[in-house]
């Protein structure tokens, strides 16, 4: 998809007010606490272990840092991850 | 996600142990496959542990094989393991469910009587005549007619006011009243007289309606007349009437007892011997231990076996305790003699004075000789013995 397709579904989300993980191919992350963490519309892990996830996204790296951290479900549109979360990076 | 996770249990899953340098890509290539894995967990470096339903287990084969990595099956869980397990153990489980429905069945049938509520009439009889209306131990629960058996039973023990069955588990709680015996109630638009309940001497008369035929300080019989409903008058047809009065008198109660000063007293000496009978339904099962002590107090106990609060089943363990006892003459002092006696008499004497009475006066008198102590008791009271009898 090249840059001008994405500035185009961008303004027409803005304007129709969609949502843009829908429209733009964006991930949506839900944070439950400190304990839980939802990916949705993610592309695949890159690093797995127990203090480190980074799970690979149509809007970058998500990197999550924490404690005995563990896939909990994985499927294609959505990965969600349980354990001791402290940090987030992307 | 509770609903995912029996349906996980229901179709069977396999708790796996992954090794191999590239997880990651394992685990992404099994999410491309629509393998469904899950609770996944890094136990170190290169092992990681996880879940799978075992219908997509054998589809791991081609990613194992991309991923240079080794799969191992650590347990397996889910309803279709236990049915495999059932299946081996197919005599266990099916005793498992016979026991179940034969619990089931003994359940709906009455298998104890417990009688509430009797003072006077003995539970013996009551039960007798439940059987004899089909409420008995071992009588099922679903053809009980409770409202008939009340009825019939209301009928045959006319000694009874009211009776109520109650079903509790397997008991059959029986609640019963008694009549109270009270004197025959007259009512007040029938000619009576008032005639005396006691011997004794009249204190006070107050007559309120009928003629007086005794005044005070007569002494009067027991059933004499004392007031008439009859009103008799010159020139006058002779007209019955209800008659009431308050008739106060005095009256005595007597009574003696003997104590003997050589006593012999039984004393336990501390040896039991003990019995035991298994009772199935009506069927004993008794291991006969014969008990040679030559005197003795015996004690019965029923326990039911098995019960689960109101849920009885008959199976009971009687236990047969006997104490052994040993005869020792006592020679006890005249004073302790006397004590005894007055305690007897008066325990016996207080059950015949009604409890309105008033007590007057009460002597005791003693006489001892050499072998025992005897006593005699005599209360003097002031109670109403007027009782109303219907003239006919």
């Amino acid at each position: 998809m090249g840059k001008r397709s994405y500035k185009l579904r961008e303004k027409l989300s803005n304007t129709f007010e969609l949502p843009k993980d829908i429209v733009l191919d964006v991930s949506k992350i839900i944070i439950i606490g400190t304990g839980q963490i939802t990916v949705e519309n993610h592309k695949g892990i890159i690093e797995y272990s127990e203090e480190l996830i980074r799970i690979n996204t149509g809007s970058g790296i998500v990197a999550l840092h924490g404690k005995n951290l563990a896939i909990k479900t994985i499927f294609q549109e959505e990965i969600t991850i349980t354990g001791e979360i402290t940090n987030m990076e992307f | 996600m509770f609903i995912i996770r029996i349906w996980n249990y229901l179709r069977g899953y396999a708790i796996i142990i992954v090794k191999g340098l590239k997880i990651e890509r394992f685990i992404n290539l099994a999410v491309v496959n629509n393998i469904y894995i899950w609770d996944i967990e890094k136990l170190d470096y290169t092992t990681v542990k996880a879940k799978i339903g075992l219908e997509n287990f054998g589809r791991l084969r081609d990613i194992v094989r991309k991923t240079d990595s080794s799969v191992s099956i650590l347990n397996k869980r889910g309803f279709p393991f236990i049915l495999r397990n059932i299946r081996r153990r197919k005599l266990f489980y099916s005793g498992l469910f016979l026991m179940c429905v034969f619990i089931y069945i003994m359940s709906s049938f009455v298998w104890m009587i417990e009688i509430v509520g009797t003072k006077d009439v003995d539970n013996e009889s009551i039960l007798r005549c439940l059987y004899n209306e089909g409420l008995k131990e071992g009588s099922w629960k679903g053809r009980l007619d409770r409202r008939h058996i009340e009825n019939q039973v209301l009928i045959k023990m006319p000694e009874l006011s009211w009776i109520g069955i109650q079903i509790k588990g397997t008991k059959a709680v029986v609640e019963v009243v008694e009549k109270s015996e009270g004197p025959p109630l007259i009512s007040r638009t029938d000619a009576c007289d008032i005639v005396a309940a006691k011997d004794g001497v009249i204190t006070k008369l107050l007559v309120l309606s009928g003629d007086p035929l005794v005044k005070d300080g007569d002494s009067v019989r027991k059933g004499q007349k004392l007031v008439t409903g009859t009103i008799l008058r010159e020139n006058l047809e002779p007209r019955q009437i209800h008659s009431l009065a308050q008739v106060s008198a005095r009256t005595w109660y007597e009574d003696a007892e003997e104590i003997p000063l050589q006593q012999i007293e039984f004393k336990p000496t501390g040896r039991v011997a003990r019995q035991y009978k298994l009772k199935l339904l009506d069927k004993e099962f008794s291991r006969k231990k014969s008990v040679n002590f030559k005197d003795f107090n015996e004690y019965v106990e029923e326990r039911h076996l098995i019960s689960f609060g109101d849920y009885v089943f008959p199976i009971k363990l009687i236990e047969y305790r006997f104490e052994e006892l040993v005869p020792e003459l006592k020679t006890i002092m005249v004073d302790e003699a006397k004590e005894r006696c007055a305690e007897r008499l008066n325990a016996r004497i207080k059950l015949r004075i009604p409890e309105d009475a008033v007590i007057l006066k009460r002597d005791i008198n003693y006489y001892t000789d050499k072998k025992s102590v005897k006593a005699k008791i005599s209360v003097e009271v002031l109670e109403d013995i007027g009782v109303k009898q219907k003239i006919y």
